[in-house]
């Protein structure tokens, strides 16, 4: 039984007494609290008082049948804790948080339009994950809607206002725009060179990928979470199954844990090379661009020879790892990580010493630490402002808690510092992989597993290259899941965006945005 | 922190850059080969085969359909759905299915995308 | 008769409109394989041997396009703006002596720098007209920042321009062409590098490269232009950038001058002319490949508060010194 959410479990008795609340500690693998619709907010606002780090998560809807479960899952500095609270189908009304947190606006929207839950009191209620033409009442994810009985409205013919009487003009970048490479609207209301505000539109690739794992067993459905995304693959497949091990009560072999940690960092390593170079193209520096991804092609074949395959590895399976990594493979590996680390001294005096780089990276985009605390950023974005947090060190997995590492902070909160971040921790996932080589432990790497997983519900953090990934997965006793719920890092971090870009030219658009390193595929799944 | 110089290291390493071999080969004419262990097209084995169907209903992509070859079930593999995982190949009690590394499977007819289960001629020696 | 055909071949074809286009081709692909080189990857490989045919590909395959004209565009201008543009600036480029005398022959005149000038900015004029033109937001953007920029990087042009007229002691090109035993880049240095630095804002390319930022406007002024419109954009632009690098040939380099060896002066002027033309495309592309691409606002202040004043300053040192370096002219 963790023991952090002890001190969090006895401020929150002694806050809470006399409430109509219920905790339960170890409950969904750490804490839990089960509140009415009344007094969940109450619990919050304790977690509030006795933490300034704490954030929200993710915030599951699930159909009860005759209720549907709002889940708030809340991490603090040290401990996770998820408030259980439940509203009738027929009349789903529930207070809002974003008064006490800012940063739960996008997920009580996706709540609102998947489930039909209402969020009295919300900022700016509308869809965000479905089109505007989805007709009204269906709601995807209960279990008692039809596919055949969905008919789209027809598109609506109104032109959008670009202009108004005054001198704002809005820009609308995307859904397709050459600084994207997903599409997401984003309607940029700006006076001259100046942004005056952004609204975002996402959803553009929601591909109901939650509802789709409902009708595919835990065996299959491990390879449809791993294309969430193309980038961060691994991690999704890794929480996924950690999820379900922690629900069937199975511990998986020393040696599955260490190659689980290796393809975890080769992923880290590749995605954050193509994010420094993706960086490089948006401000103009194509040379910098066509160096980082010429550095990246190596670790490539290095996910080849580890995995069988370059981008998408499906090398994870419930109960350990698919395949094994062969002696004579490790001085290839070695060699291919040593020449990377020459390299990167390389890098860091560009990042120091070019004019024009830092001309169009520093003081750009700047989040304060009070703001990346109240709008719950994770990854790179709130370390790069000063906000220690890592799923690595908090609450570790895998292979983590025995291998040695720093987390890597910068203070200035501008996209240089977000980058800086990022090539930091090129070098530290380099020095993880190469003691996890080192002291790989002998053994099997995989155990059998059931495939009909006993009832029961889980919660599981992984840290993928651009945050904390959150999954929630719940089992009815078949060999079909009840419910999936993921909430991928960038969902959480887009709502920054919307800070950053305020007051600044519409030049500094691209190296902002692709700062927080955005994946629409994560983030409408 | 890294070394603070006067100009940039950019400028000498793209003179160098100039004078070195391009990092990028000459596709299609230069061929490369993937790492071993590589999931291509499966190669399947039609006696080692039992007709269980586990490769068939533990597909993601519902990729893989049972159909009948001399009275005996056995697995076509449409590789436009496939996605390469190699859950069929898990799943098999026999070993029937194994990878090789072909990998450029673009055709401009989907009848090139089907791997129909063929009986391996003991006499033809499986031309 | 003879002379008339000598003329025509002249001007249509060598060292006239014809070499013009093919030999704008052939700095396009030496720029692209030297960007490509540097960037450590191939470039342009498989048309023709080395790539070579590239270009003239590029330019065939924009040809056979569709072209769409957006209804909302006021339509002259945008469907004459970009032959337009390429035809002043081939126009221009008649002025410069590409083998020791100006293409057109006996067009040159007394001021005829400043005519050239002049033409250069109505050509960028045109090109503005053309974003202007399209409905389109994108494009309105694009043109504007065209304006900004080379309206704003003229007049230090224009400044270091005079320096190399006034130690010829003339505005005509080809007096300052053949005053010049000694180029003027050893005469007066620090002209010659900030002439080049100022080029490569004239010419739109890195680090002042905003006029075709494609992840903040898609892609400026030429957004709405498609098919041959937009070849002829193109192609407008490869020869803005031979002008840009013909006048700084001509201006600091000697020009056509240089040792010739067995006779046969016409022939060896243009070779001489060709391999500096060259040298200075190298030059201009690895300074465009060091680089980031800087803000349309930083663009602007490094114009007002570096460039003019340095370009000030340089033609006072010019002045200055000037009685010393006339007996080497």
């Amino acid at each position: 039984m963790p023991s952090k959410e002890i001190d969090m479990i006895k401020v929150l008795e002694t806050k809470l007494k006399g409430k109509p609340v219920q905790i339960q500690l170890g409950h969904l693998g750490t804490a839990a609290v089960q509140a009415s619709a009344g007094a969940y907010k109450d619990v919050l606002k304790a977690m509030l008082e006795a933490d300034e780090k704490t954030a929200v998560t993710a915030i599951t809807g699930i159909d009860l049948g005759a209720n549907i479960g709002v889940y708030y899952h809340i991490r603090t500095s040290n401990a996770f804790i998820t408030i259980q609270a439940e509203v009738p189908k027929e009349n789903p009304k529930i207070a809002t948080v974003t008064d006490l947190m800012s940063g739960a606006a996008f997920h009580e929207l996706e709540v609102a339009d998947l489930l039909g839950v209402v969020f009295e009191g919300h900022p700016s209620p509308g869809r965000l994950v479905l089109p505007e033409n989805w007709p009204e009442g269906i709601y995807p994810l209960r279990k008692d809607v039809k596919a055949s009985e969905v008919k789209l409205n027809p598109p609506s013919t109104v032109d959008e206002k670009l202009s108004d009487e005054g001198k704002l003009v809005k820009i609308v970048i995307g859904p397709q725009h050459p600084a994207l490479l997903e599409p997401e609207k984003f309607a940029v209301t700006v006076d001259g060179e100046t942004v005056k505000n952004v609204e975002p539109r996402i959803g553009y690739v929601h591909r109901g990928i939650e509802k789709a794992s409902e009708s595919r067993t835990y065996l299959q459905d491990v390879y449809l979470v791993e294309r969430i995304c193309g980038i961060c693959n691994s991690c999704h497949a890794t929480a996924f199954v950690e999820t379900v091990e922690k629900i069937l009560k199975t511990d998986v072999p020393h040696r599955a844990k260490y190659l689980r940690t290796i393809i975890l960092e080769l992923n880290r390593l590749h995605s954050h090379l193509l994010t420094l170079g993706h960086a490089g193209l948006e401000i103009g520096y194509e040379t910098l661009f066509q160096y980082f991804w010429r550095d990246r092609e190596p670790i490539m074949d290095l996910i080849e020879i580890v995995t069988g395959n370059r981008v998408i590895s499906s090398s994870m399976t419930v109960g350990g790892v698919r395949r094994d990594i062969k002696d004579t493979d490790i001085p290839k590996i070695k060699t291919v990580l040593t020449d990377l680390r020459k390299k990167l001294p390389f890098y860091k005096e560009i990042y120091e010493n070019e004019p024009s780089l830092k001309m169009r990276m520093q003081k750009v985009g700047t989040l304060s630490k009070e703001d990346a605390l109240k709008l719950c950023v994770v990854g790179p974005v709130a370390r790069g402002s000063g906000v220690d947090i890592d799923v690595r060190k908090d609450e570790p997995y895998e292979a983590y808690g025995e291998i040695p590492f720093k987390v890597i902070t910068y203070t200035a909160g501008d996209t240089w510092s977000r980058m800086n971040v990022r090539m930091d921790e090129v070098e530290e996932s380099i020095n993880i992989i190469e003691y996890a080589l080192d002291n790989m432990p002998a053994g099997a790497y995989r155990v059998k597993v059931p495939r009909v997983v006993p009832a029961g519900e889980a919660v599981n953090r992984v840290e993928a290259p651009r945050g904390e990934l959150f999954y929630y997965v719940k089992s009815n006793g078949t060999a079909y899941p009840e419910r999936v719920k993921v909430r991928t890092p960038t969902f959480a971090n887009i709502p920054s965006f919307l800070k950053t870009a305020i007051g600044e030219s519409i030049a500094d658009i691209p190296p902002n945005f692709v700062s927080l390193d955005p994946c629409f595929s994560c983030t409408d799944r | 922190m890294a070394n603070k110089r006067i100009i940039s290291p950019m400028f000498k390493e793209v003179l160098r850059q100039l004078f070195k071999k391009p990092a990028t080969g000459k596709y299609p004419f230069v061929k490369c080969t993937p790492a071993e262990g590589f999931r291509g097209k499966q190669v399947f084995d039609i006696n080692l085969c039992v007709s269980c169907g586990l490769c068939s209903r533990d597909c993601p992509a519902k990729a893989i359909e049972m159909v009948e070859v001399n009275g005996k079930r056995r697995p076509m593999f449409l590789l436009d759905r496939c996605i390469f995982c190699y859950q069929c190949a898990e799943s098999c009690p026999r070993n029937a299915i194994k990878a090789s590394d072909v990998f450029e499977l673009a055709s401009t007819n989907k009848s090139d995308l089907v791997l129909k289960p063929q009986i391996i001629d003991q006499k033809s020696n499986g031309a | 008769m003879i002379d008339y055909l000598l003329l025509i071949f002249r001007v249509l074809v060598f060292p006239g409109f014809t070499f013009i286009l093919f030999f704008t081709m052939f700095c396009d692909w030496v720029e692209r394989k030297i960007e490509a080189r540097m960037q450590n990857r191939m470039g342009p490989s498989f048309t023709g041997p080395s790539g070579i045919l590239q270009p003239l590909a590029d330019f065939i395959k924009l040809l056979t396009k569709e072209e769409i004209t957006p209804c909302e565009s006021k339509k002259t201008v945008f469907r004459f703006a970009p032959i337009l543009a390429f035809s002043v600036l081939v126009f221009a480029m008649c002025f410069l002596p590409f083998d020791g005398s100006s293409i057109i022959p006996n067009v040159s005149f007394a001021g005829d720098l400043i005519f050239v000038m002049a033409l250069v900015s109505v050509a960028n004029f045109l090109l503005f007209l053309s974003g202007w033109a399209s409905a389109n937001p994108y494009s309105s953007i694009g043109a504007a920042r065209v304006l900004t920029q080379f309206l704003g990087y003229d007049i230090p042009l224009l400044m270091l321009a005079i320096a190399p007229a006034f130690l010829a002691g003339s505005l005509t090109i080809s007096t300052i062409v053949s005053s010049q035993w000694l180029p003027f880049a050893v005469l007066a240095p620090w002209a010659f590098v900030l002439f080049i630095i100022t080029m490569q804002a004239e010419l739109e390319k890195d680090p002042f490269d905003v006029p075709h930022a494609e992840s903040e406007v898609v892609a400026g002024h030429e957004t709405e232009y498609s098919g041959g419109k937009l070849a002829f954009l193109k192609l407008a632009r490869d020869v803005q950038i031979v002008f840009g690098a013909a006048l700084i040939v001509v201006l600091f380099l000697g020009g056509a001058n240089g040792p010739v060896f067995f006779g046969l002066p016409a022939f060896w002027g243009t070779l001489w002319f060709v391999i500096k033309l060259l040298a200075i495309v190298v030059v201009s592309e690895y300074l465009t490949v060091l680089f980031a691409r800087l803000r349309i606002d930083q663009v602007v202040r490094a114009n007002w508060r570096i460039l003019l004043p340095l370009s000030v300053l340089s033609l006072i040192l010019t002045i200055s010194l000037a009685v010393w370096i006339y007996p080497l002219v």
